[in-house]
């Protein structure tokens, strides 16, 4: 640690402090102190986590903290008593805050090409499922953002919503159980299983705290979901089967099954699944119908998660499964489904959000278009346009968080969200007015402000991208012209909102933010700016294993362009730093240490499975 | 002396089945008594012991090891006491003792308690494990009547009801058409073959298979399959099952989904993979693994897109289980590909849905009171608040049917539809991922009325039922769902030995 902190060091932390102590509309002083201490100290702890250049020692269990302290929370919750909502409010928000605090560790470790926190045991060796977690520069950030937004959401949400706290509390914390696990597994079932694990809690809280159309929103969100998931894992089932054909064991594991090259037929198949069950999650045009709806009609604290980690597993579930282990089929289909993300999603998405009279449904369609981008940084494969795309994937969760913790505020207030309700409501909530300004500089992409940064290098990325060829050059054109699409839907509906007359009499005595509305939205403010003036602080930690991804990504989509139809065969392990912690092939590379396993049969001759 | 040693399962369920029937005969009680020593309260838990008690003595022959045990085929080919055997028995004894167990609950909350009804849980047990442990078409027979026969009484238990006889002379007119059509099949195949046991027909109609099979090996073939089709209620020979299962008390509903299918499938699985296994009947191209295949996507389809349109719960159930049917399908046809893989998968899902089906049942059952069934989904809305318990079993169950991880019906299925892929079946296997999203639909819907709906504002106020057995066996299905979920590892591991010993 370092002895001396310099003032540069420290003026993030103040100003969140400043941002904590002037911005809401506190009444004695004693309580602004308070803010200001509790928007200052996470972020002089996320500093010094970051600024701390000497590795500490990683602590093996780190992860299963992570996922695990959630999930014993919201067991926990079960056999608390229904009656006392401030007991279970206190329990969830304590363990989100401890998972939160834990994951700083993570700042403590300077990620390489490696996989850090690695934790792997034996589930179920007879189909050879194992619990294996990392976390790597690709899953670094995405963790931290699912630690960091949650108990925010979960805070804003205990604000507006009274009844069925239990229930509420018990879908946060296995929400965030399920999301945590999702970014850190690297078993294809260990993912799969927290892949729809997570549209349980997200059922619930749609359909009990939604609005008037829940029932049919958050079975529509269900439905989806598992339309794609069920393909993926059909898929999944092919590639191990595969696998095990080949070895003579099966494997789930992730860094095992990328040696697979399969024919290109059978890879395209396989890719289709896994991608529609991302596309779908992330959403991307034709099958992003079911997010407005989601969004619409889920809960302030509901639409936060969905929008802010959720669809960052699609996008996630993308790069690190669909293009890792598909490299060919994923490169073959670049060019269309980046023409599909640019005028599907960036285009199309802007357009559908500038003609919504509902402010929610604007954000929702908004988020489309924003995730259009991280999908064409994917797309284009390039370093900088993968990183683009990981950042914006952080950007998008802090920004559209904050656009719907926002939009919560006024619904709490007025029970509607349509745009011809409001206008000049800057003059009767000023501190509102100033916070939703700061926001939608962030989601239009205003230098300064995170979005810049993220768009930016997704367009670089796209435009001297090989794998698009001529095209990169036109969807950088259009995803640029999309920015000026955002520009003009968010600032219209600022500026219909928030200023002309006051025409509305029942806006005049509207409240302006309380504290816990302000506690809710500060860390996020200050982290757009955080973004906005320093990314390289957040694009380091990814940088090598975002090298180290689009290297194999090349290499792979080679192999499968020699290989061409023949059968499934092994490529040879690569990058030792990426295989490490992957299972020992049977009867061929015997474990260190091991009696070598007699002949090429092993896991035939032992039926029963395990202990 | 070894064979009395591998049978006594069986054994200790027939004197059991004895022994409740002479007490039964002597209960004197009449309406009006002292509801302590009301029949369920003097049998239904005694009823439950001797079937646990059969489910661990044939796990303890398992344990043993009934291959070493000297003289173990002394009943062959008439009832083989093998892995295969004692994995069903289990599985049947279980399914039989959980619906007991709801029955002591849910008898005297509906005005049913008479003692018959547990004695005849026994005896159609003793009829399944018949059934799984035959290998010989005559002992098959034996015992698909005796199980048939207790179930049909078990169907029609509440005489009252049109809806129950009803259910119940529907189930017996189609039930004994089935069992015609298999004897019949069954009757050809010996003329044929000159042999009643499995092994031997499948050995004389391999070695005379130099050319293609006779129309007449063809027809019987068709009879039998037929036969089976209708006791599993594979669609399009389903439609009795909806009926029957709504029409019968709820234990009796439990029982006929659970132990009855199970054994059913056991008979096909022994039918089909040991007697037609060495013919060119049991390969794709000529035999009976497309006409399965058939069955099984008719099956899925047909029978999720119909429960999704139920009005009932009771008979969405109804048509779930015809639905599980599909999916269990789907394993049998990979079984000639795959082989004990495929087989293991099969007895596994049997074993989870076995857990889960009793568990929903059960939790139905919590959610009626005083004669009257919770039946349409407008009587469990907002059972959520008032029942919670009920509501989150149910939730609980419902969740491991759709095979929603990390329960046990996701790696049931998961198990299926791997050996499905292994065995090239992809079409089959997509189809049946899908149809695993259509009944989400249907179970989801479930959850939606218990949490998210309020009750009418005319339904009546009811107490919620409470009743230690029922909540006795939906903790123990409960935890049963849970393991096999979370460690399916040695569940597998069991259903893969008994697969290749069988």
């Amino acid at each position: 640690m370092n002895p001396s902190m310099s003032f540069y060091d420290l003026w993030p932390a103040l100003g969140a402090g400043a941002v904590g102590a002037f911005v809401p509309a506190a009444k004695n002083w004693r309580l602004r102190a308070g803010l200001a201490l509790a928007a200052a100290l996470p972020v002089l702890l996320l500093l010094r986590g970051a600024g701390g250049t000497e590795p500490g020692a990683e602590w093996p269990s780190l992860l299963n903290a992570l996922i695990f302290l959630p999930l014993a929370g919201a067991l926990a919750i079960l056999f608390l008593p229904r009656q006392s909502p401030r007991v279970l409010q206190g329990v969830t928000l304590g363990v989100l805050g401890v998972t939160f605090a834990l994951s700083l560790l993570l700042l403590r470790v300077p990620m390489g090409r490696a996989w850090h926190f690695q934790y792997v045991r034996e589930w179920i060796p007879s189909l050879g499922i194992r619990y294996h977690v990392a976390v790597d520069g690709i899953s670094y950030w995405l963790v931290l953002l699912t630690t960091f937004t949650t108990p925010l959401a979960a805070y804003a949400s205990f604000g507006s919503i009274k009844t069925r706290v239990k229930d509420l509390c018990f879908s946060y914390l296995l929400l965030q159980a399920a999301m945590i696990a999702s970014f850190v597994a690297l078993d294809l079932f260990l993912f799969y299983l927290s892949f729809e694990l997570m549209l349980v809690p997200m059922y619930i809280m749609i359909g009990i705290w939604g609005g008037a159309e829940k029932i049919k929103a958050s079975i529509k969100f269900f439905l989806y979901t598992m339309f794609g998931s069920v393909l993926m894992l059909g898929a999944m089932l092919y590639l191990v089967w595969t696998y095990a054909r080949i070895t003579g064991a099966p494997s789930f594991d992730l860094l095992a099954l990328s040696r697979v090259v399969l024919p290109q037929k059978a890879q395209t198949l396989c890719f289709w699944a896994f991608a529609l069950a991302f596309f779908i999650k992330v959403p991307m045009f034709p099958v992003h119908t079911w997010l407005p709806d989601a969004h619409v009609q889920a809960p302030t604290g509901g639409s936060v998660v969905l929008a802010a980690i959720m669809l960052k597993v699609g996008t996630y579930g993308y790069l690190r499964f669909a293009m890792g282990l598909f490299p060919w089929a994923a490169n073959e289909n670049c060019r269309n489904l980046a023409g599909v993300a640019v005028l599907g999603g960036i285009i199309y998405g802007a357009l559908c959000a500038w003609k919504q009279d509902d402010v929610k449904r604007l954000v929702a369609y908004s988020s489309v278009a924003h995730m259009g981008y991280v999908m064409l940084g994917l797309f284009g494969g390039t370093p900088s346009g993968v990183s683009g795309a990981l950042l914006q994937s952080l950007n998008h969760g802090v920004s559209t968080g904050a656009l719907f913790l926002l939009v919560g505020v006024i619904y709490d207030r007025r029970h509607t969200r349509r745009i011809d309700e409001f206008g000049g409501l800057a003059k009767v909530m000023p501190a509102y007015a100033t916070l939703w300004l700061i926001v939608t500089f962030a989601s239009v992409g205003v230098p300064g402000t995170n979005g810049f940064v993220g768009e930016f290098m997704v367009i670089m990325g796209t435009y001297v991208s090989p794998r698009l060829g001529v095209f990169g050059g036109i969807d950088a054109v259009l995803a640029a012209f999309g920015v000026i699409l955002g520009a003009v839907y968010m600032l219209s509906v600022t500026q219909k909102m928030f200023f002309g007359p006051l025409s509305n009499p029942r806006n005049r005595r509207l409240a302006d933010l309380n504290a816990r509305e302000a506690i809710a939205l500060a860390p996020l403010v200050v982290l757009i700016f955080a973004i906005g003036f320093f990314p390289s602080t957040f694009l380091e930690p990814m940088n090598e294993s975002v090298a180290a991804f689009t290297g194999r990504y090349l290499k792979g989509f080679n192999d499968g362009k020699d290989h061409g139809n023949a059968p499934a065969s092994l490529a040879p392990a690569g990058d030792p730093a990426f295989f490490q912690g992957a299972p020992p092939l049977p009867g061929r590379e015997p474990p260190p240490g091991g009696a070598p396993a007699p002949g090429g049969h092993a896991g035939h001759d032992h039926p029963e499975g395990g202990e | 002396m070894g064979v009395y040693f591998v049978l006594s399962p069986l054994l200790l369920l027939t004197l059991g089945g004895c022994l409740l029937m002479i007490a039964e005969a002597y209960m004197r009680f009449r309406a009006g008594d002292d509801a302590e020593r009301s029949p369920s309260n003097e049998l239904a838990l005694p009823t439950a012991v001797c079937l646990f008690a059969g489910a661990l003595l044939a796990f303890g022959v398992w344990l043993r090891g009934p291959e070493s045990v000297p003289g173990f085929d002394a009943a062959a080919p008439y009832l083989y006491a093998d892995r295969f055997t004692l994995f069903f028995t289990v599985v049947v004894c279980l399914g039989a003792a959980l619906a007991s167990l709801l029955a002591g609950g849910y008898l005297p909350e509906h005005n049913l308690d008479r003692g018959e009804f547990y004695p005849l849980i026994i005896f159609s047990t003793i009829g399944c494990v018949v059934l799984v442990a035959a290998g010989d078409l005559l002992s098959l027979f034996l015992g698909l009547e005796t199980m048939s026969l207790g179930v049909y009484a078990l169907t029609g238990f509440r005489r009252t009801s049109p809806r129950s006889t009803e259910a119940a002379l529907k189930y017996f007119l189609l039930g004994s058409f089935a069992a015609a059509l298999l004897l019949y099949g069954g009757a050809l195949l010996y003329g044929v073959t000159g042999h009643t046991d499995l092994v031997g027909i499948g050995r004389a109609l391999a070695a005379g298979e130099r050319q293609a099979p006779t129309p007449l090996v063809l027809f019987a073939f068709a009879l039998v399959l037929v036969g089976l089709a209708f006791k599993v209620s594979a669609v399009p020979f389903h439609q009795w099952a909806p009926d029957t299962y709504e029409g019968a008390p709820t234990p009796a509903m439990t029982f006929m989904a659970v132990a009855v299918k199970s054994a059913a499938f056991a008979m096909m699985l022994r039918v089909l993979v040991q007697g037609f296994g060495p013919t060119k009947l049991s390969s794709w191209s000529s035999g009976w693994p497309p006409v399965v295949a058939t069955l099984a996507l008719l099956t899925m389809t047909v029978a999720n897109l119909i429960a999704g349109r139920q009005e009932s719960v009771k008979r969405m159930l109804a048509y779930s289980s015809v639905a599980h049917a599909g999916y269990v399908l789907v394993g049998l046809v990979a079984v000639p590909r795959v082989g004990a893989e495929a087989q293991a998968s099969v007895l596994f899902y049997l074993l989870t849905y076995t857990a889960s089906t009793a568990g929903a049942l059960g939790a139905l059952v919590l959610m009626g009171h005083r004669g009257a069934e919770a039946v349409s989904y407008e009587d469990v809305a907002g059972i959520g608040r008032r029942h919670p318990g009920a509501a989150l079993a149910m939730s609980f169950f419902l969740l491991s049917l759709a095979g929603i991880p990390p329960s046990a019906g996701f790696f049931a299925k998961l198990y299926i539809f791997r050996a499905a892929i292994g065995g090239s079946f992809y079409v089959l296997a997509i189809i049946g991922l899908l149809n695993s999203v259509l009944s989400a639909y249907y179970y989801l819907r479930v959850l939606v009325y218990m949490y998210m709906r309020e009750p009418a504002p005319d339904a009546p106020v009811a107490t919620p039922m409470r009743s230690g057995m029922v909540t006795a066996a939906l903790l123990l299905s409960a935890v049963l769902v849970l393991l096999l979920g979370l460690v399916p590892g040695p569940g597998l591991g069991l259903a893969l030995s008994a697969a290749a010993g069988g």
